[in-house]
């Protein structure tokens, strides 16, 4: 378990009308982890699995060395945990909630605290209900960040927030981030969300994990290719593509496994590549969902 | 069992339900007040007053701090603490029973104090057995609301420990051991009063035990 904060091992839990399926997920110390996918997608059963407060029916979860959800407890010592659906008490201020927090904490940091305090801009002395849901979601974020996690679970952190909110709230999160070295788990259906804040990328669509990598990687191998054929041209057979769009004499190709070998194999079956296009982490996800359905449809 | 963690919950919820507690304290107090003044209407008053805040303070806290922390979504805030689900329940229940205690002991203190200066000292027996079962009631709302989750569920609870509440003070009230010594003035403690009273607490026992094997069991908490 050496290097690892969050290990997933063949994991599974049913519903009724949703299963995750053999997940198996491994998050080293020290990464940022973006975790991506649709609504219902299983993120959140995923992180509630991690967190202990959903048991899995098949499969081992250790997080922090610690097995869950059996050590649950202590395992969350060293967690910072905040989710969509995570609300405060309305009636309380948030210095209480701070109160609160160090009395559990041992390695709570009151300075850091109150550094975090000014940045977000907050007000200890006001109530919780008395806050917007983006100061709502800065004071959460406070409070977990200053008792010094060694793991940082953020699920969905952003979802509900205005446009200016969210992209205070993600300033922020990153200019807090940039001079840490902590290990997060970070999901959200919002792929600019989590291409800002990552360095690893795990796609997660049905239940299932369909692809994990580096987020240079995913940028690096996904490519779309323009191309133009020939009257007599057959589109050419390449390993690697994943999607076959366009029309038929201006075929769109899009590729998991971009080598520039491909361009001229392309041009050597008489189709011109009029432009080989990075592709934004969006439509990464989107195409690699649509991919892994058609197989599992065929 | 981490008992630093759930006296830490339990101190939370005593804070945040703090005006709640006086509030019922209060309640309390200004009722036993309106049946010292003496006299059939003030008795007949203070007794229906008396019995409507005790029940409503129980119902309010396992409302609050069970059904309305779910509802709220402070439940994943808790959960995200390290606690396993055996503490939570653990301070749910013994939480929720501190709180009501203190009126609950304030009420049962005082009202057989009354009883006890009064001509009508005959029925302390039914005082007590009757203060018991609004203990039992709110055992039932507490446990409920713990299962279930569920606001709808732990209304039904609280309106059949109500019903319960009624229909048991009628069936005790008739109960020859009872019924006999009911209106004397001096303290007559039966067979009957014994095995009711003992019958009580045991189901209290058996409640907050079943709900403790019911959440040790459950596998899903958000």
């Amino acid at each position: 378990m050496n290097g690892l904060s969050v290990h997933f091992e063949g994991v599974s839990k049913i519903y009724p009308h949703f299963t995750l399926d053999n997940l198996s997920l491994e998050l080293p110390t020290g990464t940022i982890m973006g975790l991506i996918g649709a609504n219902g997608a299983g993120k959140s059963t995923t992180i509630r699995i991690l967190m202990g407060l959903v048991h899995q029916d098949q499969g081992q979860v250790h997080v922090l060395g610690r097995e869950m959800p059996r050590e649950q407890a202590a395992a969350k010592l060293n967690i910072g945990y905040v989710s969509e659906d995570m609300r405060l008490y309305g009636s309380a201020t948030l210095a209480w909630h701070m109160k609160f927090i160090r009395s559990i904490y041992p390695q709570w940091e009151q300075p850091y605290a109150e550094t975090l305090l000014r940045r977000f801009d907050l007000k200890p002395q006001q109530k919780i209900k008395g806050l917007s849901h983006g100061q709502r979601v800065k004071a959460a974020l406070l409070l977990a960040l200053a008792r010094r996690p060694r793991l940082l679970v953020l699920d969905e952190p952003t979802t509900g927030l205005d446009p200016v909110a969210r992209q205070e709230v993600l300033a922020e999160l990153m200019a807090v981030l940039a001079d840490e070295d902590r290990t997060i788990l970070f999901s959200s259906h919002n792929t600019l969300d989590v291409e800002q804040i990552s360095d690893q990328i795990t796609f997660i669509d049905r239940g299932r994990i369909i692809a994990s990598d580096n987020k240079e990687m995913f940028l690096d191998r996904w490519r779309r290719l323009r191309l133009a054929l020939l009257p007599d041209a057959v589109l050419p057979r390449l390993s690697g593509v994943v999607e076959v769009g366009g029309s038929g004499r201006l075929p769109v190709l899009v590729t998991d496994r971009f080598d520039p070998a491909m361009v001229s194999a392309c041009n050597d079956a008489g189709a011109t590549v009029q432009a080989v296009d990075p592709m934004t982490l969006e439509e990464i996800f989107v195409a690699n969902v649509h991919s892994r359905r058609e197989k599992q449809t065929v | 069992m981490n008992y630093t963690m759930v006296k830490r919950l339990v101190l939370k919820d005593w804070y945040l339900q703090r005006w709640a507690i006086l509030a019922s304290l209060a309640g309390i107090v200004a009722t036993l007040g309106i049946i010292a003044t003496g006299g059939k209407v003030s008795f007949l008053i203070g007794l229906i007053l008396l019995i409507m805040v005790i029940i409503s303070i129980g119902a309010q806290m396992a409302v609050a701090t069970i059904v309305t922390e779910r509802k709220e979504q402070t439940l994943p805030f808790v959960m995200s603490l390290p606690i396993s689900y055996r503490e939570y329940t653990t301070c749910k229940i013994w939480g929720n029973l501190l709180i009501f205690l203190v009126p609950w002991v304030t009420m049962v203190v005082g009202s057989c104090g009354l009883l006890l200066l009064s001509p009508s000292r005959g029925m302390l027996p039914y005082a007590v057995i009757m203060s018991t079962e609004i203990l039992l009631s709110t055992c039932l709302i507490l446990a409920v609301a713990l299962i279930t989750e569920s606001q709808g569920w732990t209304v039904a609870a609280i309106m059949a420990g109500n019903l319960a509440v009624n229909g048991i003070g009628y069936v005790v009230a008739h109960i020859a051991g009872i019924a006999k010594g009911m209106w004397g003035s001096t303290i007559q403690w039966s067979g009957a009063a014994s095995t009711l009273l003992l019958g009580e607490f045991t189901t209290i026992a058996l409640l907050l035990g079943v709900t403790s094997f019911v959440q040790s069991r459950k596998k899903d908490f958000l």
